[in-house]
């Protein structure tokens, strides 16, 4: 005991207690983040199951696989896709209200509020809800599109259209987060500058264009980076409403990923060398953001 | 036109879009926690209907006997408070070391943290599957809850929440006598209240929403949380409409409760934190 209370007065030192402070988060960051990730570099190498025991090394040959895989381009193509009418619709709508909902008024707290609720929502409940709305037989949304002369029904289970409400069901999700990112950028631009505009007769547009957008850069480019990394990594809205399908007309990276290594097959090995192309991609914007986030900044 | 005349011409068709904006928001989620309310027969009936005719809880049962909807609620409980704890404390603690103390090798330790923030959840979920199942922790809580706790994010969060504090409030304390974990329990994690809701708002939020991890880690039926056994449930195309309403509306009532109470912690950590989601 008195062992103890010894070792304890050492510690209790600024310079070494802060070790042991560190020291929880660092052993379950190196266990359950860092190392797997080493780990996945050499499971990518492996033809394997759920046992390592079976394993066998083969190099590259997950890689070269990944690409003579048809499924697996398309994937990407989905990917590609997704992210490039998500995130500028996203970023649009985005700028466009934070624009109209910058002051702090009582209406526009009120619109601010309501936009940003589905956030809190899980993307299960967003799938559920949507598929429920939009179900061919009980929907309300189809219902009141079919009055309004839409004639086509089941809008998830046909390929052509699959894509792109998953689109609209992820932006209507999550452009409450980029319009409360926005309004709060908007916000800390100094109102000096607009008084300044006024008095050389800017309009509310030209004030728009030439202020709030220079200044809102820095936040504005993070928020695209982030937003384009999130949609490449997208799985839970997609696995919610279609699962991929159908005919895999929705079916991004993660969730061919997801589904080589846990529904369809155990392949881990072929399933993680496709993952690392995610990796690769998100490691290329990481560095571009950085270099860009540099630059904004002088 | 007087300036007054030119700003309604622009602010009705402003609000107007606004609203309608507003609405498209809403009519789903109300109409979902509705029906919830309907009888089968009101579902299936065409056209279908906004509000129930007639209000019924048969629901509820129904939700029960083909979802098992309190074991899910009861395991997505354990892991939102079993991840939300332990993580608060796992991780201001670190923030407190990176904010207040000067130690050797800070700099280093702290940029891998950080590169930590920079790994793909989806790259390592597979690796660290395998690893959670060789430790034997696969379909139990431990192996939901404890690769989850440490979060650079938070780390991060707390850190530039504990810098804030002014030096006085610590050397006070120690001069006092009080041991380094005394003055970091006792007299700096109170001030940084704000902060530790945030962090337990979205942690909790976070955990009751996560879909992924407990897709992968789980199997069992006693071991599903609601949002992945909500998500096998639609996903086998059930007509089951009845139960699937009020399943959904069963887990997205206690976030919206959240949201309703919480709604300033959840922008706030949205905004400063790094925009995760």
């Amino acid at each position: 005991m008195s062992w103890f209370k010894e070792k304890c007065r050492w510690l209790n030192k600024p310079s070494r207690i802060a070790y042991v402070f560190l020291f929880p988060s660092a052993v379950l960051l190196l266990m359950f983040n860092v190392y797997p990730l080493l780990a996945s570099f050499y499971i990518s190498t492996l033809d394997m199951k759920v046992s390592f025991d079976s394993a066998k090394f083969i190099g590259l040959g997950n890689y070269v696989e990944a690409f003579q895989d048809k499924y697996f381009l398309n994937s990407l193509g989905i990917t590609l896709k997704y992210t490039l009418m998500e995130v500028p619709i996203q970023m649009i709508m985005g700028l466009v209200l934070s624009a109209l909902l910058t002051k702090n008024t009582l209406r526009n707290q009120i619109f601010r509020s309501i936009y940003f609720l589905p956030i809190v929502c899980s993307a299960t409940v967003v799938g559920v809800m949507w598929n429920l709305i939009l179900h061919s037989n009980i929907g309300i949304v189809s219902h009141w599109l079919w009055k309004l002369g839409v004639q086509q029904t089941g809008f998830l289970t046909q390929p052509s259209t699959a894509l792109h409400v998953v689109i609209f069901v992820s932006v209507w999700r999550t452009f409450g987060i980029s319009t409360i990112i926005l309004v709060s950028a908007m916000q800390n631009v100094p109102h000096d500058y607009y008084e300044a505009a006024e008095i050389d007769g800017a309009g509310k547009i030209r004030q728009f264009f030439s202020i709030t957008l220079p200044c809102i850069k820095p936040s504005f480019w993070f928020l695209l980076m982030t937003r384009v990394i999130g949609s490449l990594q997208v799985f839970d809205i997609v696995y919610t409403l279609t699962k991929g399908g159908p005919s895999h007309s929705t079916e991004t990276l993660v969730t061919y990923v997801y589904d080589k290594a846990f529904v369809s097959s155990t392949r881990m090995g072929y399933a993680t060398a496709m993952s690392e192309f995610l990796f690769l991609i998100i490691m290329i914007l990481t560095i571009v953001q950085y270099v860009i986030m540099n630059k904004t900044k002088d | 036109m007087s300036k007054k005349t030119k700003s309604i011409f622009i602010n009705i068709p402003i609000v107007t879009v606004l609203s309608i904006l507003a609405l498209i928001m809403l009519v789903p989620v109300i109409w979902t926690i509705l029906s919830a309310f309907k009888m089968d027969g009101e579902i299936i009936r065409f056209p279908p209907t906004f509000i129930p005719h007639k209000f019924t809880l048969a629901n509820i049962g129904k939700v029960q006997s083909r979802l098992n909807i309190w074991t899910l609620m009861k395991n997505s409980v354990i892991y939102a408070l079993g991840q939300t704890i332990p993580s608060l404390i796992v991780n201001s603690l670190a923030g407190y070391a990176f904010a207040r103390y000067e130690f050797k090798g800070k700099n280093v330790i702290f940029l891998v943290y950080l590169a930590t923030m920079m790994i793909p959840f989806q790259v390592i979920m597979i690796p660290r599957f395998l690893e959670v199942n060789a430790l034997g922790m696969y379909n139990r809580y431990t192996g939901l809850i404890i690769p989850q706790i440490a979060n650079a994010y938070w780390v991060f969060m707390m850190r530039s929440a504990f810098e804030g504090l002014p030096r006085e409030l610590e050397e006070a304390a120690r001069i006092d006598g009080l041991s380094e974990f005394g003055i970091y329990a006792r007299i700096m994690i109170p001030q940084i209240k704000p902060a530790l809701i945030t962090l337990i708002v979205l942690n909790i939020n976070g955990s009751w929403n996560d879909l992924l991890w407990p897709l992968i880690v789980t199997s069992s039926n006693n071991m599903k949380t609601l949002s992945n056994g909500l998500a096998l449930f639609i996903g086998t195309g059930t007509e089951q409409y009845g139960a699937a309403f009020m399943g959904g509306a069963i887990s997205l009532l206690p976030m919206i409760v959240l949201y309703i109470f919480g709604q300033k912690y959840f922008v706030e950590g949205q905004v400063t934190s790094g925009l995760k989601g």
